[in-house]
């Protein structure tokens, strides 16, 4: 968006606009100080922020803005992807909401928010308190190392991974039943019912290093002698956690937040190369059913489809949550 | 406030600018996507005058192909251009997933490989882009080869199974029961079983002896095996052959397969398949069979090889017995690689002498040293097998199916988005116990009628 900037003066952005542009009549006011301040400026320097902007744009406009024309486009058809499409209106929405199991791959999406989301925000939050709290510098470093580790590997190949340890003679049983708890060792990726949280943990291991180095750097911005205040008062722990460091962290939680709740709702790698989506439907999501939909069953328009209503769904949730966490 | 003033009206002008920017793209992207229909129409598609020579000038052959099959394509390229150096041949190959998913854009190409592998012969004589081989054939006299060798790679308005030739393959797959040669002493198998009944009589054997009956592994659907190794008997293969190839008004809602199903289900049920059998992938099913810990494992010739090397002489291979005992025998068999010549090439007479090659004794030998079953006449001669090995049973078995006439392709390949949005997940909850068999032939053949309706 700042590209855009350079049409108008930062004076003028400060100013004028500011108060007034929200009510309508005071637009034309706007225009005049527009006008009034721009004849300070070359009209040179007016296009030179475009031209700095351009690479960029052009690099937006042909691999980011075409594709999601074309991809709008080619959902009102029925295409193949080689020959002629015939146009078939919003036949390809209907059938997103009315199949079953593309509404039900749209459900597991959100399902996964608990595992992407919610249990790495809460993990890293605890982790980042504690580890604010490690005096050494080293054993903080290596704290910090650890947790993002996951963060370095490709979500394909940690799927991998998880499946071995899923697998029914993997880690994880073997874990369960030295514990004694053989009764719940299952084939944790073949089980209709445990199928989804499995993949969802994999999510958690994955993001819970991103976050916790998130709100690490976030704690580590906020005023020491805050604490140091609180704890004089005879704040506990808890309540400096929750006087101090979570307001503080508002505006990371927010970002982790919308980075988690974004790789939830669109997840691919981690569904594809676990389970692809089986047992059964268990574990279907919008990621997996427009790879499958577009390359395997050359449906390009209804997978355009289930893409739009993705991103628009995508869309629908994070906003709020940006409006939400902006800093007031 | 004021923050938020700062953004309220660039992002205006943004939104402004950006519906600017859709309409503009939109209007020129106004036609709908694909070719316009003019150039749709391939190049010549059903040559007449062809040529068995290929001359002396130099000739560049483009060939496509999935990895998996680098090894035995190498081999035939260097065995053909060595007979015909005036050919030089460059291969490119995609990851055998991918090639499913690029062939129809190989095809419909302006500049196509020469020799293409063909996944769907229906999807290429669709729109006009393989070059039908009738000509060919005819001058070259592969009409006198079996006719199960053949007839998967015909197609005749739409529908495969017959009519004109689209590909020739370059060897062929096979599939039927691995078993494991001790362990079937054990449960005292003497004789191959004759029906589906000895087989579980001896599979309830291995059970009781605390062994896994058939190594089935339905992580990736490899549960569909069993189903279809079943069905080619009790439905029959010509039945299976059309539902595959689309004939119109095929359907697998039928008693048998209902009841094939079923006798899936109950094997599962009983205790005969591996008990984690949804979350079992092929490596973890070799895995239990190479461990001494089941008796048969419904897999296909591309593991003779390795099975060769991890137990040699250890491992036998069958053909599924029929239905009832008496009965015919078939067997999941496609080709290792169909080549067909897209209709744009411009070297169709250099390419179908490469088709030709592949069923040259020379090119059987390669077949047969790569794992695959050799393509040609009958009274070719027999290509050497290292005696004693599971690829010698294998070839056997092969022998028996093809003169009972009982290759069946594979039904996971009767439309582009079947196995993974059918077979899979079905045989997964039929396994699981989440469906019926009854319910489990519905959905796939619901599937199947919605692909095609399009």
């Amino acid at each position: 968006m700042s590209a855009v900037d350079g049409l108008t003066t930062p004076v003028d952005v400060a100013d004028t606009v500011s108060a007034t542009a929200p009510r309508r009549g005071s637009r034309r006011g706007a225009g005049l100080g527009d006008r009034f301040r721009g004849t300070a400026l070359p009209s040179r320097a007016r296009w030179a922020g475009w031209l700095f902007a351009l690479p960029a744009l052009v690099m937006y406009a042909v691999f980011e803005l075409y594709p999601i024309i074309t991809a709008v486009q080619y959902s009102f058809f029925d295409w193949d992807g080689i020959s002629v499409a015939t146009p078939v209106g919003v036949e390809n929405y209907v059938r997103v909401f009315t199949e079953p199991q593309l509404v039900a791959s749209i459900v597991h999406a959100f399902i996964l928010i608990i595992f992407f989301t919610f249990l790495p925000v809460l993990l890293a939050l605890v982790v980042a308190s504690i580890v604010r709290e490690i005096r050494s510098k080293v054993a903080g470093a290596v704290a910090r190392t650890l947790m993002f580790l996951p963060q370095i590997i490709p979500g394909a190949a940690s799927a991998i991974a998880w499946t071995w340890m899923y697998s029914p003679d993997g880690a994880v049983n073997q874990m369960l039943r030295a514990l004694g708890l053989g009764s719940l060792a299952r084939p944790w990726l073949g089980d209709f019912t445990w199928a989804l949280p499995a993949v969802g943990v994999i999510g958690t291991w994955l993001a819970t290093g991103l976050c916790t180095l998130l709100l690490m750097a976030g704690i580590g911005k906020i005023d020491g002698s805050l604490y140091e205040a609180a704890s004089l008062d005879g704040a506990g722990r808890i309540q400096q956690f929750r006087a101090i460091t979570l307001p503080g962290l508002r505006q990371e939680i927010g970002v982790c937040i919308t980075i988690t709740i974004i790789a939830a709702l669109a997840s691919f790698d981690v569904v594809f190369m676990s389970t692809q989506g089986g047992p059964g439907y268990a574990t279907q999501v919008p990621g997996v059913q427009v790879y499958q939909l577009a390359f395997t069953e050359n449906r390009i328009g209804q997978s355009s489809a289930l893409a739009v209503v993705l991103s628009l769904i995508v869309l629908a949730v994070i906003l709020p949550i940006q409006r939400f966490f902006k800093e007031k | 406030m004021h923050r938020s003033g700062i953004s309220s009206r660039p992002t205006r002008r943004v939104v402004i600018g950006m519906f600017g920017a859709l309409a503009v793209a939109g209007g020129a992207a106004c036609s709908a996507p694909g070719p316009a229909a003019s150039t749709g129409a391939a190049a010549d598609s059903t040559p007449t005058s062809v040529s068995t020579s290929i001359g002396t000038e130099p000739v560049t052959l483009k060939l496509y192909d999935g990895q998996g099959l680098k090894n035995v394509d190498d081999v035939l390229i260097a065995a053909f251009t060595k007979k015909h150096p005036n050919v030089t041949i460059t291969p490119t190959y995609d990851p055998d997933n991918v090639t499913t998913q690029n062939q129809p854009r190989q095809l419909a190409s302006a500049t196509p490989p020469d020799l293409v592998r063909v996944i769907s012969v229906t999807a290429g004589t669709k729109n006009n882009l393989l070059t039908n081989l009738d000509a060919y054939a005819a001058a070259y006299g592969w009409d006198k080869m079996p006719t199960s060798q053949l007839s998967q790679f015909r197609a005749k308005d739409g529908v495969a199974g017959s009519g004109s030739l689209y590909a020739k393959a370059s060897g062929f797959t096979m599939t039927g029961l691995y078993y494991n040669k001790k362990l079937a002493a054990q449960v005292g198998m003497t004789t191959p079983p004759a029906s589906i009944e000895e087989l579980t009589a001896l599979m309830d054997k291995a059970k009781a002896a605390g062994l896994t009956g058939m190594v089935v592994h339905n992580k990736e659907g490899g549960g569909v095996f069993p189903f279809q190794l079943l069905i080619n008997s009790s439905m029959g293969p010509e039945k299976v052959s059309q539902w595959v190839f689309n004939a119109p008004g095929a359907t697998i809602k039928t008693p048998e397969a209902i009841a094939a199903a079923k006798q899936v289900q109950d094997w599962n049920a009983a205790g005969i398949f591996p008990a984690s059998v949804n979350a079992l992938d092929a490596t973890a099913a070799n895995a239990i069979f190479a461990n001494d810990k089941g008796l048969f494992f419904p897999w296909g010739n591309w593991e003779a090889a390795s099975l060769d090397k991890t137990m040699p002489r250890e491992v036998g291979f069958l053909a599924m017995p029929p239905a009832t005992a008496g009965g015919k025998v078939a067997a999941m068999s496609d080709a290792a690689t169909a080549f067909g010549i897209p209709s744009r090439s411009k070297n169709k007479d250099a390419a179908a002498a490469f088709l030709n090659f592949l069923s040259s004794d020379e090119a059987r030998q390669i077949a047969i040293d790569n794992g695959f079953m050799p393509s040609g006449l009958e009274s070719q001669a027999a290509p050497t097998i290292k005696q004693g090995s599971v690829l010698a049973d294998v070839t056997k078995a092969f022998a028996e199916v093809s003169a009972a006439g009982g290759q069946v392709p594979f039904v996971q390949n009767a439309t582009a988005g079947i196995s993974n949005r059918a077979w899979n997940p079905e045989t997964q909850l039929l396994l699981g116990g989440s469906s019926t068999p009854e319910q489990f032939v519905t959905d796939v053949q619901a599937k199947y009628e919605e692909e095609l309706k399009r």
